[in-house]
Protein backbone atom coordinates (compact mmCIF):
# COMPACT_ATOMS: atom_id res chain seq x y z
CA UNK A 1 0.00 0.00 0.00
CA UNK A 2 1.34 3.29 -1.04
CA UNK A 3 1.81 6.29 1.40
CA UNK A 4 0.71 9.64 0.67
CA UNK A 5 3.35 12.85 1.64
CA UNK A 6 1.21 15.90 2.06
CA UNK A 7 3.96 18.96 1.43
CA UNK A 8 2.57 23.22 2.09
CA UNK A 9 2.68 25.18 -0.96
CA UNK A 10 6.41 26.21 0.09
CA UNK A 11 7.70 23.05 -1.53
CA UNK A 12 5.75 22.67 -4.68
CA UNK A 13 7.81 24.78 -7.04
CA UNK A 14 9.63 20.95 -7.00
CA UNK A 15 6.64 19.52 -7.22
CA UNK A 16 4.92 20.67 -9.90
CA UNK A 17 2.78 22.33 -8.26
CA UNK A 18 1.64 19.08 -6.79
CA UNK A 19 0.87 19.50 -2.29
CA UNK A 20 -0.61 15.82 -2.18
CA UNK A 21 1.47 13.14 -3.39
CA UNK A 22 1.74 8.85 -3.16
CA UNK A 23 4.86 7.36 -3.19
CA UNK A 24 6.06 3.91 -2.00
CA UNK A 25 9.18 3.06 0.15
CA UNK A 26 9.82 0.73 3.61
CA UNK A 27 11.73 3.75 5.03
CA UNK A 28 11.25 8.06 4.71
CA UNK A 29 14.71 7.74 2.37
CA UNK A 30 13.11 5.70 0.34
CA UNK A 31 9.93 7.58 -0.03
CA UNK A 32 11.98 10.37 -0.16
CA UNK A 33 13.80 8.54 -3.20
CA UNK A 34 10.36 7.82 -4.84
CA UNK A 35 9.31 11.33 -5.16
CA UNK A 36 12.71 12.57 -6.43
CA UNK A 37 12.89 9.96 -9.28
CA UNK A 38 9.48 12.07 -10.38
CA UNK A 39 10.15 15.64 -9.20
CA UNK A 40 14.05 15.59 -9.27
CA UNK A 41 15.48 17.98 -6.59
CA UNK A 42 12.91 17.57 -3.95
CA UNK A 43 15.41 15.13 -2.16
CA UNK A 44 17.58 18.04 -2.01
CA UNK A 45 15.03 20.16 -0.04
CA UNK A 46 14.15 17.57 2.15
CA UNK A 47 17.74 15.71 3.20
CA UNK A 48 21.06 17.07 3.25
CA UNK A 49 24.16 16.06 1.49
CA UNK A 50 24.75 12.87 4.29
CA UNK A 51 21.22 12.00 3.62
CA UNK A 52 19.86 13.26 6.82
CA UNK A 53 17.43 15.51 7.27
CA UNK A 54 17.69 18.67 6.92
CA UNK A 55 17.88 20.92 9.69
CA UNK A 56 15.79 23.57 8.92
CA UNK A 57 13.08 20.85 7.80
CA UNK A 58 10.51 19.05 9.79
CA UNK A 59 9.11 15.42 8.62
CA UNK A 60 6.40 13.58 10.10
CA UNK A 61 5.09 10.43 9.86
CA UNK A 62 1.68 9.95 11.07
CA UNK A 63 1.93 11.80 14.32
CA UNK A 64 5.70 11.62 15.33
CA UNK A 65 8.71 13.57 14.35
CA UNK A 66 10.82 11.48 12.16
CA UNK A 67 14.15 12.83 13.80
CA UNK A 68 12.37 10.88 17.47
CA UNK A 69 12.29 7.72 14.71
CA UNK A 70 15.35 7.78 13.11
CA UNK A 71 15.36 10.32 11.09
CA UNK A 72 15.83 9.37 7.10
CA UNK A 73 16.12 5.38 8.57
CA UNK A 74 12.90 5.58 9.87
CA UNK A 75 10.24 3.02 8.81
CA UNK A 76 7.49 4.00 6.90
CA UNK A 77 4.23 1.52 7.49
CA UNK A 78 2.18 1.04 4.51
CA UNK A 79 -0.94 3.75 4.43
CA UNK A 80 1.27 6.46 6.18
CA UNK A 81 0.60 9.73 6.22
CA UNK A 82 4.14 11.86 5.96
CA UNK A 83 3.80 15.62 6.09
CA UNK A 84 7.51 17.74 5.20
CA UNK A 85 7.24 20.91 6.62
CA UNK A 86 9.77 23.76 6.35
CA UNK A 87 10.67 25.76 9.42
CA UNK A 88 9.86 29.04 10.19
CA UNK A 89 12.55 30.84 11.27
CA UNK A 90 14.79 33.59 10.90
CA UNK A 91 16.11 36.47 12.82
CA UNK A 92 18.03 39.85 13.36
CA UNK B 1 -0.86 42.34 -3.40
CA UNK B 2 -1.86 43.58 -0.13
CA UNK B 3 -2.16 42.05 3.63
CA UNK B 4 -5.07 43.28 5.94
CA UNK B 5 -4.22 43.39 9.63
CA UNK B 6 -7.13 44.50 11.82
CA UNK B 7 -6.36 47.12 14.45
CA UNK B 8 -7.36 44.68 17.16
CA UNK B 9 -5.30 42.02 15.72
CA UNK B 10 -2.46 44.60 14.92
CA UNK B 11 -2.74 45.69 18.56
CA UNK B 12 -1.72 41.78 19.98
CA UNK B 13 1.04 41.46 17.91
CA UNK B 14 2.55 44.37 19.17
CA UNK B 15 1.48 43.32 22.83
CA UNK B 16 2.91 39.80 21.92
CA UNK B 17 6.52 41.69 20.95
CA UNK B 18 6.44 43.84 24.16
CA UNK B 19 6.18 41.21 26.42
CA UNK B 20 8.73 38.88 24.93
CA UNK B 21 11.41 41.79 24.86
CA UNK B 22 14.51 41.68 24.74
CA UNK B 23 13.51 38.17 23.22
CA UNK B 24 12.46 38.02 19.71
CA UNK B 25 8.50 37.35 19.40
CA UNK B 26 6.99 34.72 16.87
CA UNK B 27 3.98 33.42 15.92
CA UNK B 28 1.40 32.82 12.85
CA UNK B 29 -1.55 34.79 11.10
CA UNK B 30 -4.51 32.76 9.82
CA UNK B 31 -7.41 33.95 8.19
CA UNK B 32 -7.74 33.31 4.30
CA UNK B 33 -5.68 34.28 1.60
CA UNK B 34 -4.70 38.34 2.41
CA UNK B 35 -6.84 38.72 5.22
CA UNK B 36 -5.48 38.08 8.61
CA UNK B 37 -8.68 36.84 10.77
CA UNK B 38 -6.45 35.46 14.21
CA UNK B 39 -3.10 35.39 15.56
CA UNK B 40 -1.67 32.04 16.68
CA UNK B 41 1.04 33.58 19.07
CA UNK B 42 3.98 30.26 18.99
CA UNK B 43 7.04 29.77 21.24
CA UNK B 44 10.17 30.93 20.12
CA UNK B 45 12.60 27.64 20.87
CA UNK B 46 16.01 29.33 19.44
CA UNK B 47 18.62 29.03 21.86
CA UNK B 48 19.42 32.58 21.71
CA UNK B 49 16.01 34.60 21.12
CA UNK B 50 17.50 37.49 21.60
CA UNK B 51 18.42 37.83 18.16
CA UNK B 52 17.07 34.63 16.65
CA UNK B 53 13.80 32.71 16.04
CA UNK B 54 12.76 29.50 15.12
CA UNK B 55 8.77 28.88 15.78
CA UNK B 56 7.81 25.44 17.77
CA UNK B 57 7.64 23.12 15.21
CA UNK B 58 5.11 21.51 16.97
CA UNK B 59 2.72 24.44 16.69
CA UNK B 60 3.47 24.52 12.93
CA UNK B 61 2.43 21.04 12.72
CA UNK B 62 -0.41 21.36 14.08
CA UNK B 63 -1.75 24.44 12.68
CA UNK B 64 -0.93 22.39 9.29
CA UNK B 65 -2.11 19.23 10.31
CA UNK B 66 -5.87 20.87 11.28
CA UNK B 67 -6.05 23.09 8.49
CA UNK B 68 -8.52 21.97 5.51
CA UNK B 69 -6.39 24.12 3.18
CA UNK B 70 -3.09 25.59 5.19
CA UNK B 71 -1.28 27.56 2.52
CA UNK B 72 -5.14 29.59 2.39
CA UNK B 73 -4.82 30.27 6.02
CA UNK B 74 -1.49 31.01 6.72
CA UNK B 75 -1.48 34.84 5.77
CA UNK B 76 1.43 35.60 7.28
CA UNK B 77 4.82 34.54 9.84
CA UNK B 78 5.43 37.61 11.83
CA UNK B 79 8.10 38.27 14.62
CA UNK B 80 9.96 41.00 16.22
CA UNK B 81 12.89 43.06 16.39
CA UNK B 82 13.41 44.16 19.65
CA UNK B 83 16.34 46.36 18.59
CA UNK B 84 16.68 46.50 14.88
CA UNK B 85 14.48 48.02 12.01
CA UNK B 86 11.42 46.30 10.39
CA UNK B 87 12.76 45.16 7.72
CA UNK B 88 13.96 41.47 6.33
CA UNK B 89 17.86 40.85 8.11
CA UNK B 90 19.92 38.73 6.36
CA UNK B 91 18.99 36.20 8.39
CA UNK B 92 15.45 36.42 7.79
CA UNK B 93 16.40 36.06 4.32
CA UNK B 94 18.19 33.61 4.19
CA UNK B 95 16.20 31.18 6.37
CA UNK B 96 12.84 32.33 4.89
CA UNK B 97 11.26 29.01 3.22
CA UNK B 98 7.65 30.33 2.78
CA UNK B 99 7.62 32.37 -0.51
CA UNK B 100 3.81 32.27 -0.86
CA UNK B 101 3.19 33.78 2.73
CA UNK B 102 3.78 37.02 3.75
CA UNK B 103 6.50 38.05 6.72
CA UNK B 104 5.57 40.53 9.02
CA UNK B 105 8.14 42.36 11.54
CA UNK B 106 7.38 44.41 14.09
CA UNK B 107 10.10 46.70 15.47
CA UNK B 108 10.63 48.11 19.02
CA UNK B 109 13.47 50.42 18.43
CA UNK B 110 11.56 53.03 18.50
CA UNK B 111 8.66 54.01 21.26
CA UNK B 112 6.12 54.08 18.95
CA UNK B 113 6.58 50.14 17.25
CA UNK B 114 7.19 49.84 13.16
CA UNK B 115 5.27 46.98 11.31
CA UNK B 116 6.03 45.92 7.91
CA UNK B 117 5.00 43.10 5.72
CA UNK B 118 7.10 41.90 3.09
CA UNK B 119 7.27 38.59 0.75
CA UNK B 120 10.63 36.99 0.73
CA UNK B 121 11.56 34.86 -2.09
CA UNK B 122 15.10 33.13 -2.45
CA UNK B 123 16.42 36.24 -4.33
CA UNK B 124 14.26 38.87 -3.39
CA UNK B 125 12.07 40.84 -0.58
CA UNK B 126 9.25 43.22 -1.86
CA UNK B 127 7.61 45.24 1.05
CA UNK B 128 3.27 44.69 0.67
CA UNK B 129 1.17 47.47 1.90
CA UNK B 130 0.02 46.53 5.35
CA UNK B 131 -4.22 47.93 5.95
CA UNK B 132 -6.02 47.71 8.43
CA UNK B 133 -9.24 46.86 6.51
Amino acid sequence: MPVTVRLPGALRDVTGGETKLTASGATLREVIADIDHRHPGFAARVLDPSGGIRSYVNVYIGEDDARARGGSGALVPDGSEVMVIPAMAGGR
Amino acid sequence: MRLVLPRNLRDEIVAHAREAAPQECCGLLLGEDEVVRRVLRCRNVHPTPETRYVIDQAQVFDAFRESRDFDRELVAIYHSHPRSPAYPSPTDRAEAQWPEAGYVLISLRAESPEIYAYRIGEKSVREIPLVEE
